[in-house]
C-alpha cells in the first residue's frame, strides 16, 4: 500500500531518513515488524553514515586527506627544487614523488581490481614495484648526479 | 567494525538523540556489498553490459581517463628510471651523452621534450583542477568545461615553452 508523502515536505527536511514510497523509485524498502504499529510508514534501508553512527574507522578519510597534502607538497616542491636544487631536494622529491605515484596507482588498482585475493595480490605488486622505485632513485641520487641535476642536465642538451 | 555496534537496538530506532529515525541501518559495510556483487556475478560469469563503447564520450570524460593516464604513465616512466639506475652499468652523463652521440637533430629533440613536459605539464594543471573540485568549487557543469578548456590550453603552452627551453 502507498504511503505517499509530498516530495516538499521531505525535501524540507533536509537529506535526512525517507520514509515514503513511491513508484517511481526503485529504492529496496523494508518493511520492519512495527509496521502495524506505524501503518503510513516504511522505512529504507541504508549503510550508516559516520554522522549517524561514528563508530567505523577514520582510517580511509585520513588518507584522502593525506593524498591532498602530498598533492600539495609535491607542487611546492616544483619551483623550489628549480630554484634551489641540491640533495635536500633530491631526496624530497624522490619520497613524494614514489608516495604520490604509489597512492595514485593504488586507486587505479582499487577501481579496476576486484576479488580479495586478486586485490591482495595487485597491492603486493605496487608495494614492491614502490619500494623498488625508491630504492633506486635513492641510489640515484647518493652514486650519481641526482634528480635536480639529472633534469637540467637532460633539458640542456 | 561493519555498521553501528555500539549498543543493540530495534530495528528502526535511533542510536542518537531524540528525533524518529526511520531508517534501518544495514549489517554489512559498503565495501562488502561490493565484493558480494562482483563474487556472485563473476561466479556466474555473467557478461559485462557495454559501457565505453556504447556511452557518448565528452570532454569531461577524456579529461578524466588522461588524467589518469597521463599519472599512471609517468609513474612508470619513474619507476623504469629508478629500475634502470639500479641495474644499467654506466652512469647518467654516460647514457646522456650516448643519446647525444645519436645525432637525433633539434628538431626531433624538440618532440621528445614535448613528449615528456606534455604529460607533466597537463598532470600537474589538471591536479590542480582536482584539487579545486576538493574544497568543493568549480562542479556547475559550464565551469568544468571552462576550467577543462583552460587545463588543455595552459598545457600545451607550457609544454611547448618548456621545449624551446
Amino acid at each position: 500500500m502507498a504511503a505517499i508523502v509530498r516530495l516538499s515536505s521531505v525535501c524540507r527536511r533536509g537529506v535526512k531518513p525517507l520514509f515514503y514510497q513511491s513508484t517511481f523509485l526503485a529504492r529496496p524498502l523494508a518493511v520492519p515488524h512495527t509496521y502495524k504499529e506505524h501503518p503510513y510508514q516504511l522505512t529504507a534501508k541504508i549503510h550508516a553514515s559516520q554522522a549517524l553512527c561514528g563508530s567505523g574507522s577514520k582510517a580511509a578519510s585520513l588518507h584522502w586527506t593525506a593524498e591532498r597534502v602530498l598533492s600539495i607538497l609535491l607542487l611546492a616542491m616544483g619551483p623550489v627544487a628549480y630554484f634551489n636544487p641540491g640533495p635536500f631536494m633530491d631526496y624530497s622529491l624522490a619520497a613524494a614523488l614514489t608516495l604520490h605515484g604509489h597512492w595514485g596507482i593504488g586507486q587505479v588498482l582499487t577501481d579496476y581490481v576486484h576479488g580479495d585475493a586478486k586485490i591482495k595480490m595487485a597491492n603486493a605488486g605496487l608495494f614492491l614495484l614502490s619500494t623498488v622505485t625508491f630504492a633506486g632513485l635513492c641510489y640515484f641520487n647518493y652514486n650519481d648526479v641526482g634528480i635536480c641535476k639529472a633534469v637540467a642536465m637532460l633539458w640542456s642538451k | 567494525a561493519p555498521g553501528c555496534s555500539r549498543r543493540p537496538r530495534r530495528p528502526g530506532t535511533s542510536n542518537t538523540a531524540p528525533h524518529p529515525n526511520y531508517a534501518a541501518p544495514m549489517g554489512t559495510t559498503a565495501k562488502e556489498e561490493m565484493n558480494k556483487f562482483w563474487a556472485k556475478n563473476a561466479k556466474l560469469n555473467r557478461p559485462m553490459s557495454p559501457h565505453l563503447t556504447i556511452y557518448k564520450w565528452s570532454v569531461p570524460m577524456m579529461m578524466s581517463i588522461t588524467h589518469r593516464g597521463t599519472g599512471v604513465g609517468l609513474s612508470g616512466a619513474i619507476s623504469a628510471f629508478a629500475l634502470a639506475a639500479l641495474v644499467l652499468p654506466g652512469n647518467y652523463p654516460y647514457y646522456l651523452d650516448l643519446i647525444h652521440s645519436l645525432y637525433i637533430g633539434p628538431y626531433l629533440i624538440g618532440l621528445a621534450k614535448f613528449g615528456i613536459a606534455f604529460p607533466v605539464s597537463y598532470h600537474t594543471y589538471n591536479g590542480i583542477r582536482h584539487l579545486w573540485w576538493d574544497i568543493g568549487k568549480g562542479f556547475k557543469i559550464p565551469e568544468v568545461y571552462r576550467t577543462g578548456y583552460t587545463v588543455i590550453a595552459l598545457s600545451v603552452i607550457t609544454s611547448i615553452a618548456v621545449a624551446f627551453l
